[in-house]
């Protein structure tokens, strides 16, 4: 089996004159394990492998992939891209980016991860399923308990000079439990993503699973009222999502982001610095280069509530002009498909208050803990939005009674400038990371 | 695709450790996809996939393991890895291979691979044009068209050969209107599992008028109330709930896994009388339309709801032969890297007796929907949002100004209980399932329907 190096070159060596050729390779192997009722419910293995190529001829851009290519097929794939070429439209701002020496960064390779076996994989998703179903007596039965590593490689390669590699390895956990009460079902969730399976905490995880389903026992719908709201961690990452397409360089330059013409305006709380950083290894978002081969870097894209500025790949960057450079944000799904922009470590900076002040100064108000719909209930390019939402009631300074059935409707920009605390706990669950933040009044809509 | 006696040998080597069957799911997949934006042709993408999964089951345990290769070697390592899920046990034995037959049920005309790629081009360029057109108040069009054909081949050990070509396309329009600071946005994306023909029926420019409509539409609205109130379901749109908000909770793995609000309820009434539902993979060219499931079990119609009372959930053949009972035909998997899931095909609500229009001159106020954004439900609960992306007030009978920001939300048996009128206009609706990591295309539908009382979430008095 040819090697990703010798594939992605290969494909650079059939460019013809004239053309810019780029080919993205990507392997990995991945496990996952699953357990319910104290058996394994479900054991995975995936291997894949695949090379994806893009062709910019004239200023015309086409794409082509291939599964497990050969050396041939990987040829093949560039006649294909050059074909599919011939047929989009000149776009003067598709161009490869320069090739730029980017850092490795040897941590995101755990060498012992391969050193895990199978069974000991099992028995942490059996251990991880134990502890779920028999530390609370309310709950007794999972939805799911799977636990899952991959050991990744890519590598990249075009004629404008890219040739780099590097390797990656990851794990994650997920719990959803259900806690049961009389005729009532809750369910709480909680998940992970490292980069070994001893860096998870599957204690920490399952507590907060069992936890986030038994406090929800018991929960009824709220009266309609505009009330301070308190997004814990897991809410507040939801709505990170949609300011994330918000600030996506190409819906910013094709009229699908609110924040388009916000360059330099107060937009949010002064509480509010939202940054995007590939170099970091508090989130499992680094990387030493990104789709493209760019190098990651930070971007702040908001300090102190002041807007500065978006997340671009080589095209974006090309066309805002002005001499913006890409921000190392050109990522890709996988080889199927060509480079757009995305985030890499994506974090609301962390705050100075810590959480149980947050729930003093929210006092009569609502702790949101899951928020649902958020994909289809937020616009963001209107920036309206209107999602689904449990939680529990603020009383004392503490967390009250649990709240169900209810929706929470605003716009982003005045949630931003609403902002009127940040805890002092950002944690990153996934590449997203995020503290407990307070705002100060939101319409909560229930009977 | 691959041969009998090789397959025989990798389901041979899958029953190692014996389990209840073994099965080898085998995929090669070509597609084409265009995209338009910002008025260019920005990009033209073929892709070639293939690859085959193995699957090992005993009770509701499962092992997989899929391979990009298709070669000998690949595809007795994927059987030794995911028979390494099951105790040891005697091996088990491969019944002699039977070829099934079932109907055509997405026959094909014109395949969209005799197509040149320049006419797909074309059919987006018109997309764009009808868009622009509509109003000057369109400022942004995207339109993507999507081809695809999988071949599929599925042998099992208890003798099942089953070959099937699935045939998919798709065209996409969204728009977004500005007026001031005003942004709205409108979707249309039919889609079928058909050839080319199916652009004839569902053109580049009536797509684009009907996203483009709903965008310019929605630049008049004003934000949505919040609170209970009466809602009427444009036709189409009820199915959408129902998939979200029953049919998922029907699906057995959730059943099996005690996390349904269903579980235990078949013969009892959990809906209005008025409710009778079905999912349904035999409708001819319908976008969740299969001849054959993913695990080679044959296409069915499984009636859900007579007169509100529930008739039966949606099984695949593990959770069928845990509970003694025949599968639905509702295992689907989203291709060769992953295994089965319990899911719907084609979700509908059945016509009922009511005028359309009478249904919401009987309204004196309320929300008239006409497209939902997509929702999500937890099955345990019951609790589940829908996003609503055009909707009007109703005032006196009558559908009037339009509203944004709105959503439903509520739970799955009261809401379906309250359904209290039920139109005779039915339509469908396509949509993308994710479910466990993967996505299947799923149809829905309903004709008009009127829910008396539903919480809508909003920013409006």
């Amino acid at each position: 089996m040819p090697d990703l190096g010798e594939l992605v070159r290969a494909a650079v060596e059939a460019s013809q004159v004239d053309e810019a050729v780029e080919a993205y390779a990507e392997e990995s192997r991945q496990t996952e394990a699953s357990a319910l009722r104290g058996e394994v419910e479900g054991l995975e293995f995936a291997e894949s492998r695949g090379v994806g190529v893009r062709v910019i001829r004239d200023g015309r851009l086409g794409y082509a992939y291939a599964a497990d290519p050969s050396v041939d097929e990987v040829r093949a794939t560039v006649g294909r891209a050059r074909e599919n070429a011939a047929l989009t439209e000149p776009d003067e701002f598709n161009v490869l980016p320069a090739a730029e020496p980017a850092s490795a960064i040897p941590e995101l390779f755990r060498e012992d991860s391969a050193d895990v076996t199978t069974e000991a994989k099992v028995r942490m998703a059996l251990d991880l399923e134990r502890r779920l179903v028999t530390s609370d007596p309310r709950v007794t039965k999972v939805d799911f308990a799977q636990i899952g590593d991959v050991t990744s490689r890519v590598a990249i390669a075009s004629t404008a000079g890219v040739d780099a590699e590097y390797a990656r390895t990851d794990a994650f956990v997920v719990a959803v439990t259900l806690a049961v009460d009389g005729d009532e079902t809750q369910t709480g969730f909680s998940y992970r993503i490292a980069r070994g399976l001893d860096e998870l905490g599957l204690d920490d995880v399952a507590d907060e699973a069992i936890e986030r389903a038994v406090r929800m026992l018991g929960a009824t719908k709220p009266p309609t009222a505009r009330v301070p709201v308190v997004l814990d961690r897991f809410a507040a990452m939801d709505f990170l999502g949609v300011l994330a397409s918000a600030l996506n360089a190409e819906n910013v330059l094709k009229g699908r982001s609110l924040f388009a013409e916000m360059v330099g305006d107060r937009v949010g709380s002064e509480l509010f610095t939202l940054v995007d950083d590939g170099t970091i290894l508090d989130g499992p978002g680094a990387a030493p280069f990104d789709g493209e081969g760019v190098p990651s870097g930070r971007t702040e894209l908001f300090t102190g509530g002041t807007l500065n500025g978006f997340l671009h790949d080589t095209y974006t960057a090309a066309r805002m002009g002005g001499g913006q450079r890409s921000t190392g944000n050109g990522k890709r799904g996988s080889y199927k498909g060509s480079p757009g922009v995305g985030t890499s470590n994506f974090y609301l900076d962390n705050g100075t208050t810590p959480f149980d002040e947050l729930l003093r100064d929210a006092e009569g108000g609502v702790l949101i803990a899951d928020v649902s719909g958020v994909h289809s209930g937020a616009n963001p390019i209107s920036g309206e939005f209107s999602v689904g939402a449990t939680g529990l009631r603020i009383e004392g300074g503490a967390l009250g009674e649990p709240l169900r059935e209810m929706t929470i409707a605003s716009t982003l920009p005045e949630m931003l400038a609403g902002i009127t605390g940040v805890g002092d706990d950002l944690r990153f669950f996934s590449s997203v990371g995020t503290p407990s933040v307070l705002i100060g009044e939101m319409t909560l809509a229930g009977v | 695709m691959l041969d009998r006696a090789l397959v025989d040998e990798v389901l041979t080597a899958a029953r190692r450790r014996g389990g209840a069957f073994a099965e080898v799911f085998v995929e090669e997949t070509t597609g084409t996809s265009i995209r338009l934006d910002d008025g260019k042709v920005e990009e033209l993408t073929t892709g070639l996939d293939r690859g085959a999964g193995v699957r090992v089951t005993q009770g509701t345990s499962y092992g997989y393991a899929f391979s990009n290769r298709l070669d000998r070697d690949a595809l007795l390592e994927a059987a030794q890895a995911a028979s390494a899920a099951l105790r040891e046990g005697e091996a088990g034995s491969v019944v002699d291979l039977r070829t099934l037959e079932g109907p055509l049920t997405n026959a094909v005309e014109r395949p969209a691979s005799d197509v040149p790629a320049a006419d797909k081009v074309a059919w987006l360029r018109a997309l764009d044009d009808a868009a622009r057109g509509f109003s000057p108040e369109v400022v942004q069009v995207v339109g993507v068209y999507g081809d695809s054909l999988q071949q599929r081949l599925i042998a099992t050990s208890d003798g099942r050969w089953v070959e099937e070509d699935r045939p998919r396309i798709r065209l996409v329009a969204q728009v977004v209107a500005k007026r001031d600071d005003n942004i709205q946005t409108g979707f249309h994306g039919p889609a079928a599992c058909s050839g080319v023909e199916f652009i004839d029926a569902n053109t580049p420019h009536d797509t684009a008028l009907v996203a483009a409509g709903r965008a310019v539409t929605m630049l008049d609205s004003v934000p949505a109330p919040a609170g209970e109130m009466p809602v009427v379901l444009a036709p189409g749109m009820g199915g959408v709930l129902f998939h979200e908000a029953v049919g998922h909770p029907l699906e057995a793995d959730a059943i099996d896994k005690e996390a349904s609000v269903y579980r235990g309820l078949i013969g009892t009434k959990c809906a209005s009388e008025l409710i009778h539902g079905v999912d349904d993979a035999t409708i001819t060219n319908g976008w969740g339309s299969f001849s054959f499931d993913d695990e080679g079990t044959p296409a069915q119609r499984t009636v859900l709801f007579t007169d509100g009372v529930l008739q039966a959930y949606l099984y695949d053949r593990l959770r069928a032969e845990k509970d003694g009972v025949d599968s639905t035909g509702n295992g689907r998997r989203q291709s060769y890297a992953s295994p089965p899931v319990v899911r719907m095909t084609n979700t509908n609500i059945l016509n009922g007796a009511s005028d359309p229009a009478e249904v919401l001159a009987d309204t004196a106020n309320g929300v008239y929907v006409t497209a939902l954004g997509g929702g999500q439900v937890n099955p345990a609960t019951g609790d589940f949002v829908f996003g609503v992306s055009e909707g009007h007030l109703i005032e006196h009978g009558e559908a009037t100004t339009p509203v944004r920001g709105a959503n439903l939300i509520g739970r799955a048996i009261e809401v379906m209980s309250a359904v209290d009128a039920v139109a005779d206009d039915f339509d469908t609706w396509e949509g993308v399932c994710g479910k466990d990591g993967q996505s299947a295309p799923v149809g829905s539908g309903s004709p008009t329907l009127r829910i008396s009382r539903i919480t809508v979430g909003g920013t409006g008095a």
